[in-house]
């Protein structure tokens, strides 16, 4: 296996609704990822593109859509859904494709645009479908799963409503210290504690809502690209993990769970973290930024643990001494998070790697963490998916 | 028993009560022992044979294991006649089962929910239909 680049990265800032196609939005990313990398259009060899699943057959092709706007070559263009976790399902095809020498130099993308509203069943076959029963019989939106589990936790672990505002409290600063982030406004805990509940114990501020937003990774083993990019990020591990029969977390679209745990909770982040520490020989110990999937205060802090931060229970102490914050032992989501941009679905696990190589690259100006080494992004998609990369300079 | 003689769940084979009380309708697999619910949601053992997986009713009780309060109508497809915010959703064990199901909680009084607590499964009335018919959801309550 070759030893693989991030030479690349490009963005479109994060947003709310927009008119715009996807594609204008992945046009930019990618646009600025080329940029970024210094090469043309006709040195990208594949294209790993995430779906936009509210596209129809435009973002379901998604990587012939983006080929046509810069060039049709010829190149291997897969297209690919895993929820939340597209992304890094995306960047480990162009991983792997490099790394196995099947190809030099990768794109890995994805745009989203956000839905007017909410985002609710796709299909109406029940039996096919249970997000259909869950939409049309259970009344369960997104947040209410995660609302679920958080309670749990502060009934096991003693969690208090203080600690989830403080979450907020954190990822607002670090947000509003970033240009591409969608809300950048800097909230007192008083004002987190004062928002309205969404479900019980979750507040809105508490938990992050849809966004538009593109993200674009050029990847390379190509010597020449490496040694004229700026400052390249080698990826020490980047791969995807799926749930473990007994995962007692109550899965998001699912109507139960099992109520004996024979698995840890979150076992899809669980399996993605493991063989990514296994793969790169770099353990939690190592790592000097950690992008999580911050979808509500809960994954914040449920995330260190199921990343093997801390032990189980334990991540609340971390945030309250401080451990998490820029400048503590291990700064977590400096980019402001999911809480600061919101879910744009394939491009969100890329912003995250986006976020961490630009940290290593030193290239974050008010929020940058000083002396990284070591960064990893973490995803978390509904249904069992996850993607864990491990990055470092 | 209230008469259920003109209800209709608005998706089939998920609450039964054909025997005289409400009960959630789901799947056991006798090979790894994993109960399904709905039926369809399979979560097999790996290895497990997948023989003789069987269609069951849950108990009627069960102990709520976590819950939410949720302040705002829940989008459609989701659909009630009357106003039902705020509404608690709870996870109820089904101890013996070894599962956990959601369900609305017709609870009006949300401060006395509590971890712990007994419930019974019920039905939730949403709407009345072109035929007249009232369409429910399964739903949980409190033991009184
Ligand atoms: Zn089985």
């Amino acid at each position: 296996m070759r030893d693989v680049y991030i030479i690349g990265t490009g963005i479109h800032p994060w947003m709310g609704f927009s008119e715009k196609v996807f594609a204008d939005f992945a046009a930019v990313a990618v646009d600025n990822a080329l940029k970024d990398a210094q090469i043309e259009w006709k040195k990208i060899q594949a294209i790993m593109a995430g779906i936009f699943i509210y596209g129809g057959n435009a973002g379901h092709l998604s990587g012939q859509y983006l080929e046509s706007i810069f060039g049709e070559t010829g190149i291997p263009v897969v297209n690919v859904y895993n929820a939340c976790a597209t992304g890094s399902a995306s960047i480990r095809m162009a991983y792997n494709s490099i790394a196995a020498g099947e190809t030099d130099t990768a794109l890995a993308f994805g745009a989203d645009v956000s839905p007017k509203g909410f985002l609710t069943a796709k299909s109406d076959n029940a039996v096919q479908d249970r997000d259909v029963i869950r939409w049309k019989m259970g009344g369960l939106p997104n947040p209410i799963y995660w609302a679920l589990e958080c309670r749990k936790r502060m009934e096991k672990y003693g969690t208090t409503e203080e600690d989830l505002a403080m979450v907020k409290v954190l990822m607002s600063e670090y947000g509003s210290k970033n240009p591409d982030a969608r809300f950048k406004k800097q909230y007192t805990l008083e004002e987190v504690l004062k928002s309205v509940y969404v479900c019980d114990p979750l507040r809105l501020y508490e938990i992050c809502p849809v966004s538009t937003g593109a993200a674009a990774v050029i990847v390379t083993a190509d010597p020449e690209l490496i040694s004229k990019a700026d400052n390249p990020v080698k990826i020490n591990a980047t791969t995807m993990g799926s749930a473990i029969y007994g995962d007692p977390t109550i899965r998001i679209s699912a109507l139960s769970c099992p109520a004996v745990p024979e698995a840890p909770m979150l076992s899809e982040s669980y399996s993605a973290s493991r063989q990514a520490y296994e793969k790169s020989g770099i353990g939690p110990e190592d790592v000097d930024i950690l992008e999580l999937p911050d979808n509500s205060s809960w994954h914040y802090l449920v995330y260190l643990e199921t990343c093997g931060f801390c032990k189980e229970g334990e991540a609340d102490k971390m945030l309250r001494d401080g451990m998490t914050k820029i400048g503590g032992k291990l700064p977590v989501n400096p980019s402001g998070g999911f809480s600061s941009h919101g879910e744009a679905l394939s491009a969100q696990a890329l912003w995250q790697v986006i976020e961490c190589a630009n940290q290593l690259r030193g290239r974050c100006g008010a929020r940058q963490v000083e002396g990284a080494k070591v960064a990893m992004a973490q995803t978390y998609g509904l249904m069992g998916n996850s993607g864990t990369t491990i990055m470092s300079i | 028993m209230e008469n259920m003689a003109n209800k209709v769940a608005r998706i089939p084979n998920l609450v039964d009560w054909s025997t005289g009380e409400v009960r959630l309708m789901g799947a056991k697999c006798n090979s790894c022992g994993t109960y399904f619910f709905p039926k369809e949601h399979y979560q097999h053992r790996p290895d497990c044979s997948r023989e003789g997986v069987e269609d069951v009713l849950f108990p009627k009780k069960g102990k709520l294991a976590s819950y939410t309060i949720q302040y705002y109508p829940c989008p459609a497809p989701f659909k009630t006649e009357n106003k039902i915010t705020p509404y608690g959703i709870g996870l109820v064990e089904f101890e013996n089962e070894k599962i956990q199901i959601t369900g609305i909680i017709t609870e009006t009084d949300l401060k006395t929910l509590k971890i712990g607590m007994e419930m019974e499964t019920t039905i939730l009335e949403m709407f009345t239909n072109e035929e007249k018919q009232q369409v429910v959801t399964w739903a949980f309550k409190a033991v009184k």
